[in-house]
């Protein structure tokens, strides 16, 4: 009887495995993420010339899709401006977690930081620059607290303590230079 | 049910799944809403990134 429960309990568990490993590598080659699973190359989309846009309109914007180009892979993340600059911000970094979810950000960190960035239908093609000191991170702190913390304003000491956490890389911050 | 008899089944249930997956048009979508739809509802986000 005990051995029934764990071959029905072992194909309860099979199904939606299997499911999500279908799932993750049906989406590796697709143009571009999709919400769970990272994708591949984005090809789709204009591609951005000329002078850089104002960057404040990305605060309308929960998520944008940004690719990697080795390894060549594209995820969703969030998108922050500050000081008419552009960042993305990477947490769990000390954890486990981090390091098996944000794979990307340590492949950046070590020199495979060139990518492509879309947004509304136009890529932009950009350098990732790890960011980890320096008076912008008050601004992307601010801007992290208010958009994505759901905080109306962002007080001096919860930018402090968002900065304090970046600086001591709980949390990696990357700037998005266009190339 | 003897083992080897198991690992078929389990071998059959998973390329079944895989197949259903890879080529039911629309079932990609629905699986990937759903487990999101869960996620969304289980999960406790302590950082919003």
């Amino acid at each position: 009887m005990k051995k029934i429960a764990l071959q029905i309990l072992g194909i309860i568990i099979l199904i939606p495995a299997v499911g999500m490993a279908t799932l993750r590598v049906e989406n590796q080659n697709a143009d571009g993420p999709s919400i769970l699973f990272p994708g591949g190359e984005m090809t789709t989309g204009r591609l951005h010339t000329g002078p850089e846009p104002d960057w404040s309109f990305t605060d309308d914007i929960q998520l944008v899709e940004l690719q990697l180009n080795d390894p060549m892979a594209s995820r969703l993340i969030y998108v922050l401006e500050a000081d008419g600059r552009l960042f993305i911000i990477s947490g769990y970094m000390t954890t486990m977690l981090g390091r098996l979810w944000k794979e990307w950000a340590f492949e950046a960190d070590e020199g495979n930081n060139e990518g492509v960035l879309r947004v509304d239908d136009v890529r932009y093609p950009r350098t990732l620059v790890r960011v980890e000191e320096g008076d912008i991170l008050d601004g992307v702190a601010a801007k992290l607290i208010t958009k994505y913390g759901g905080a109306p304003n962002a007080s001096p000491e919860a930018i402090a303590r968002t900065r304090a956490g970046i600086e001591a890389g709980n949390s990696w911050v990357f700037e998005l230079i266009p190339r | 049910m003897k083992t080897k008899n198991y690992l078929i089944l389990c071998a059959a249930v998973a390329l079944t799944t895989s197949m259903s997956i890879l080529f039911m048009p629309g079932l990609s979508d629905t699986v990937e809403t759903r487990m999101l739809s869960w996620l969304g509802n289980n999960a406790r986000a302590e950082q919003p990134y």
